[in-house]
């Protein structure tokens, strides 16, 4: 044995002995792996897709465990494309960024600021590009940008600043106010949540044709919840609803409408 | 006439055949060694880009502001230790050979295994006394960014006057400044760089040149990354057959996983770290330590210089 050990050249067996271990371990770094991912501790592989798109420094400071900064200095770069309104290169800047940290909720927010608020922003002001193009544009942007925070919620589902901002793209930019009602009410539920959501679901329902009813009964019982809630909108969406449904004077909140001179009726 | 008798003297003590002391001293000269090569100087490196990343002001909110310091200084420090720990250890053997150190020390009853003891656990040193200081600056940095934007959030309202919504955005920033788990995180990046220090130390006792030890140890560390996309990769790409698939194990037993040992990431981000996780990486740690130590005494014990 010990001619053996002498007569052998010295590389077979340092090959033998790391196989022998690589072996062992193997098992149970594919099980770390695993409860790693889990966790949040470890971010899975970036998606084949991203793996294309990203330059070839980018690349290599993804192999070399570099993630978090190569995805910092694409934030810097993705700045410098939104200060110079390059929507397109921000996009792509983010597609790769958000590959690299899905599980980084601020990417996902600040995309889809860019993207549903910026973006359509200077669509709807940039007189250098046909309208109809500006039309077209500010659709894909804003459509985009709910893409985007679909994916997102997909990735960190309990965030909150991700709906925060999907609703204000239904809300400011594509009128869709069903849709606002609706992202408002799945933030209800999650930890910190904004107090004012469950106040805006009754306000975008109030304006989603068809769910008015709802709206009115919603508003209604946080009228009846506390002083707090007795907010000049709250109590504006209320009296307006009460008109609209025409309901009995002594079923009606007490308080006049907010927003006019002495309170006087509209 | 008689013949004289030569009797051998027996050495004026025992020599032991394993000594710690004999390993710390060496430790501490290597430690001494490192420092004389003026290495702390990349703490003024660290300062300077942790400062930069500090003072920029493209975040879109004071929590991604926090967040983006946090992952920059902690991604710093991770690729400072990895560099240090490959550079380090692949100068140290030669630079011993050079400067004839090596023959001094091995003429003197000092074991091989204590001589690349001495010298993993004087590079382990200095990232460690690394880690901690530039841990420490990066703590205070963005504690005290963390205290400047609450103080701009309250400004001169009271705590009974806050709102519901400054509350909240309170909370945001503070979930991402700092949290001592953190030092989880650069204690992670010390395996990862403890463990590409006793490869590289493998590695230098095969090697005839400092520049060899140093390209392929950053290979080694590059492919070690890549094992799970590598994997992925060539199973969608390839027919999957048994070549294929030996192949794959073969990279996989032999090249260590070093993707696992990044999960500083995860903590930098806020991800909550298990006490057995730690256990189990520092057991995984020592593990590749005492095999790839043993691999390469393997090949120094009989090394004629």
């Amino acid at each position: 044995m010990k001619a053996l050990f002498q007569k052998s050249p010295r590389w077979v067996l340092v090959v033998l002995g790391l196989a022998a271990f690589g072996l062992l371990r193997s098992p149970f770094e594919d099980r770390m792996r695993v409860q790693l991912v889990e966790s949040n501790l470890l971010l899975p592989p970036p998606a084949q897709d991203a793996v294309q798109q990203m330059s070839q420094s980018a690349l290599m400071g993804t192999l070399g465990g570099l993630r978090t900064l190569v995805s910092s200095y694409l934030v810097l770069e993705a700045f410098g494309h939104f200060s110079n309104k390059e929507w397109e290169d921000l996009r792509r800047s983010y597609a790769v960024i958000t590959s690299l940290e899905p599980r980084d909720e601020n990417h996902w927010r600040d995309v889809v600021w860019h993207l549903g608020i910026n973006a359509t922003a200077n669509m709807q002001i940039d007189e250098s590009i046909p309208e109809f193009e500006r039309k077209r544009r500010f659709n894909e942007y804003a459509l985009l940008a709910v893409e985007l925070a679909e994916q997102g919620i997909e990735q960190n589902p309990e965030s909150t600043i991700i709906r925060k901002q999907l609703a204000e793209v239904y809300r400011e930019k594509l009128r869709d106010f069903c849709a606002a009602a609706r992202v408002y009410e799945e933030l209800v539920d999650l930890p910190g949540s904004p107090q004012y959501s469950d106040r805006f679901v009754g306000y975008f329902l109030a304006k989603c044709p068809g769910r008015e009813r709802e709206a009115y009964d919603h508003l209604r019982k946080l009228y009846y919840e506390g002083e707090y809630n007795h907010k000049a909108s709250l109590i504006s969406d209320i009296k307006d609803l009460e008109k609209k449904f025409d309901i009995l004077p002594a079923l009606r909140i007490p308080d006049p409408y907010p927003d006019l001179p002495g309170g006087a009726q509209r | 006439m008689n013949e004289p008798t030569t009797t051998l003297q027996s050495p004026a003590r025992e020599v032991p055949v394993f000594s710690i002391s004999r390993v710390w001293t060496l430790a501490i000269s290597t430690l001494t060694q490192l420092v004389r090569m003026k290495t702390f100087y990349f703490l003024f490196a660290f300062a300077v880009l942790l400062l930069a990343v500090g003072n920029f002001n493209f975040a879109s909110s004071p929590a991604q502001a926090l967040s983006t310091v946090k992952k920059v200084s902690f991604g710093a420090m991770d690729l400072f230790a990895w560099l240090f720990a490959i550079v380090a250890t692949a100068l140290l053997i030669p630079r011993d050979i050079e400067d004839r150190t090596l023959y001094t020390i091995l003429s003197k009853p000092v074991r091989r295994i204590e001589y690349l003891l001495g010298k993993l656990c004087g590079v382990l040193i200095v990232i460690g006394i690394s880690l901690s200081v530039m841990f420490v600056v990066c703590a205070g940095m963005i504690q005290w960014k963390e205290l400047g934007y609450i103080a701009d959030e309250i400004g001169d309202t009271t705590p009974e006057q806050l709102t519901e919504d400054t509350r909240q955005a309170i909370l945001l920033i503070q979930k991402n400044g700092f949290h001592p788990e953190l030092a989880i995180a650069a204690l992670a990046s010390f395996m990862k760089a403890a463990v590409v220090a006793s490869v590289t130390i493998l590695l230098s006792t095969f090697a005839s040149s400092s520049l060899f030890t140093i390209i392929v140890s950053v290979l080694v560390f590059l492919v070690g990354h890549a094992h799970t996309m590598a994997t992925n990769f060539w199973l969608a790409e390839t027919d999957n057959s048994i070549v294929t698939q030996t192949l794959l194990k073969l990279f996989k037993i032999i090249i260590p996983n070093f993707q696992i040992f990044s999960f500083s990431e995860g903590i930098v981000q806020g991800a909550a770290v298990a006490p057995s996780a730690i256990w189990q990486m520092g057991g995984l740690t020592g593990a590749y330590l005492v095999v790839f130590m043993l691999l390469s005494l393997l090949t120094f014990v009989d090394k004629e210089f």
